[in-house]
């Protein structure tokens, strides 16, 4: 039994490493896939303090405020800031709307007076009932940043810039208002106080991942952590198209009806085929491990973090498990075709609509929420979830094999439905 | 008097409920060694019986023993005794001659070296092996149908089944698959043959059985005996008629 399921998988091989046009499906487009997808995916992947908003900044107040606000944006580390001094308004939303720049910040030219002014009126208010100084004051004019966005630009987008601004100010005025306020209490009692710093507020954040310890200042999902294991996914139900359409065509050829007049039966040729393609599904982890280890960093973009060396394992069994459900799946597809061109279509329709509501081209949570719901019957969903538990949650065997008992469940029920489509093809 | 190979006793084969039998209470014994030649129209039912002979089919009714094995209740020790060459090219096209070989010579568990002794000598005999390392798409369709007959007697089966072995190949292919034929015949192996070339049956074949409609209606019992070849065709326009069977 050993040897006939050794010469079924033999065969698969060799028939695979005879079709160029397969091998290219299989490895080469995979390949492309996880490229091209992590350099186009990479920007909103990527961490905000990657300084990719370009802002054109004109201060039109030349002074204190004016600064501080160019200051606290640059410190932000989000932002890339030209200097649009002597562009008219009109040239700044004109370079704005051409896409040159994503936000134009106008600072207008009485923002440091307004400031003092403001701070001015807040410590008369506080300090003339002590000092009995009945100085009428006004509150000063109010005055605006002016802030003016691409139509392109997410809303993310704007909120961080918005919301940047926002956060400087307050701490511009804060600044004011205490210095302005330590300067009157110096003049009341006639004593020297310290300087306050209060850039660094009191109560500050601190940011942990679930699983494991933050590198730096990056998220946990980059463009490399998600597009890898997805395209991984793919590729292996992609061979789903591969092994469907080899089966049909020994169907059809007349090769099944030798097999069936040979000693073995559809176990092992389903065994033999299982075993060749979970091979094929081997090969091309490794070799999508390996660009997003070796080849994506090439690109500029983050090098894969495989996690701890003990949690290999872990990724192989997730890797066996997920190779088995698809060539389950392709083994189904390739029992209820008729034609080689009904399993192509079938296959790849198929595979190409559970990868996309199964989380693989975007991550499912950013789907609306129905879709999300939808994806998660997705055997491809089961997979990445099994490859994310691994890769970026470092989660344990049974948390892994929450992921893992449906896809064997799948795996089962189409082998199931490819035995019985096979004996009444067969009993006919 | 030795058992039957191959007897068949009452089978029925029905597609559908509703359509007409493909085979049709057909009884059929063929002895060791014998060479039998299974004739008829197109849709006689030839290729249906041999079908289930070889266990791909199930028959609705009746009785289909091999070598006294029934081909339903046994068929996995039927598969070792028996070797098919069905009416189209069973072979990987992408593989080569030796690939294919060796595929279908270690299902039927042979080693290595046998296997490679057995296939060299067959493929010497059928004038392939010097281009037994070439992907079989290349080949011409004479050259795949030795191939074809090559792979199902690899394994020296005792009785083998030749649905329509020569169809579509030029002469000098036909002549040299029977010449293999004759030969493998004259070794001891059982052979039931079908096929519409009378003349091809009459040299092959030591009796013949006329189906026609799922069932027996006519034999020419011993070839030898100068029954010749125009008392073959007229028997056969006898028993099936003159109408075209498209």
């Amino acid at each position: 039994m050993l040897q006939r399921i050794r010469a079924h998988a033999h065969k698969e091989l060799l028939l695979l490493l005879r079709d160029r046009t397969g091998l290219l499906l299989v490895f080469a487009m995979p390949l492309l896939l996880v490229t091209v997808m992590a350099v186009v995916q990479d920007a909103p992947f990527r961490d905000f303090s990657d300084r990719q908003l370009r802002v054109l900044y004109k201060d039109l107040d030349d002074g204190p405020v004016g600064a501080a606000i160019r200051q606290g944006l640059e410190a932000t580390g989000s932002f890339t800031l030209t200097d649009g001094r002597d562009l008219t308004d009109a040239e700044l939303r004109d370079q704005v709307r051409s896409g040159r720049h994503q936000v134009g910040v106008l600072v207008p030219a009485n923002a440091s007076e307004v400031v003092a002014a403001g701070s001015a009126h807040a410590m008369a208010l506080l300090f003339n009932p002590l000092t009995g100084d009945s100085t009428a004051t006004t509150a000063p004019d109010s005055s605006r940043v002016w802030m003016v966005v691409d139509p392109t630009v997410k809303h993310m987008f704007r909120d961080l810039v918005h919301g940047s601004l926002v956060r400087v100010l307050a701490g511009i005025s804060s600044e004011r208002l205490l210095a302005d306020m330590r300067v009157r209490i110096e003049a009341l009692t006639g004593n020297s106080l310290p300087a306050l710093d209060l850039r660094r507020p009191f109560v500050g954040v601190e940011q942990h991942l679930a699983a494991g310890e933050l590198h730096g200042d990056l998220v946990a999902t980059d463009s490399t952590a998600h597009n890898v294991p997805a395209w991984t996914i793919f590729a292996m139900f992609f061979t789903v198209v591969l092994l469907a359409g080899n089966m049909v065509k020994e169907r059809t050829s007349g090769c099944m009806v030798r097999l069936l007049t040979m000693p073995g039966g559809t176990a092992e040729r389903i065994t033999g085929r299982i075993a060749a393609y979970l091979l094929v599904c081997l090969a091309q982890l490794a070799l999508l491990l390996a660009a997003g280890l070796w080849l994506l960093p090439l690109l500029g973009l983050q090098a894969l973090d495989l996690g701890a060396p003990d949690a290999l394992p872990l990724l192989l069994a997730a890797a066996l498990t997920i190779g088995l459900a698809a060539t389950a799946f392709g083994t189904f597809i390739g029992s209820v075709c008729r034609t080689q061109q009904q399993s192509a279509i079938l296959g790849s329709t198929a595979v190409v609509l559970l990868s996309a509501i199964g989380g693989i081209w975007v991550p499912l949570y950013i789907m609306p929420r129905a879709m999300q719901a939808i994806g998660r019957l997705s055997p491809l969903h089961w997979s990445m979830e099994a490859f994310n538990t691994v890769i970026l949650r470092q989660g344990g065997l049974l948390e892994l094999a929450a992921h893992l008992v449906p896809l064997l469940l799948f795996a089962a029920v189409c082998l199931l439905l490819s035995i019985m489509a096979e004996r009444v093809v067969s009993s006919r | 008097m030795t058992a039957p190979d191959i007897r068949v006793e009452g089978l029925v084969k029905r597609y559908g409920h509703r359509a007409p039998p493909a085979v049709d209470g057909m009884d059929l014994e063929v002895r060791p060694g014998e060479f039998l030649g299974l004739l008829g129209p197109n849709g006689a039912g030839k290729t249906t019986l041999i079908g289930i002979l070889t266990g791909v089919l199930a028959p609705t009714a009746g009785k289909a023993l091999v070598h006294g094995m029934d081909v339903v209740k046994e068929r996995h020790r039927v598969h070792r005794l028996i070797g098919l060459v069905p009416q189209d090219i069973a072979l990987y096209d992408t593989l080569t001659a030796w690939e294919n070989l060796r595929y279908f010579g270690r299902l039927h568990g042979l080693r290595r070296g046998p296997l490679d002794q057995r296939a060299e000598v067959l493929l010497e005999r059928t004038g392939l092996r010097d281009r037994a390392h070439e992907q079989v798409r290349g080949w011409s369709g004479g050259m795949q149908r030795r191939l074809n007959i090559v792979a199902a007697v690899l394994h020296a089966p005792p009785i083998i089944f030749l649905d329509e072995p020569t169809v579509g190949i030029d002469v000098q292919s036909r002549a040299a698959i029977r010449e293999l034929l004759q030969e493998i015949n004259a070794e001891g192996t059982t052979v039931l043959y079908t096929g519409h070339h009378l003349e091809e049956a009459e040299m092959l074949c030591s009796r013949v059985v006329v189906m026609d409609h799922g069932r027996r209606v006519g034999e020419v019992a011993d070839m030898q005996r100068g029954e010749g070849r125009e008392r073959l065709e007229d028997l056969f326009l006898r028993l099936t008629g003159r109408a075209l069977r498209d």
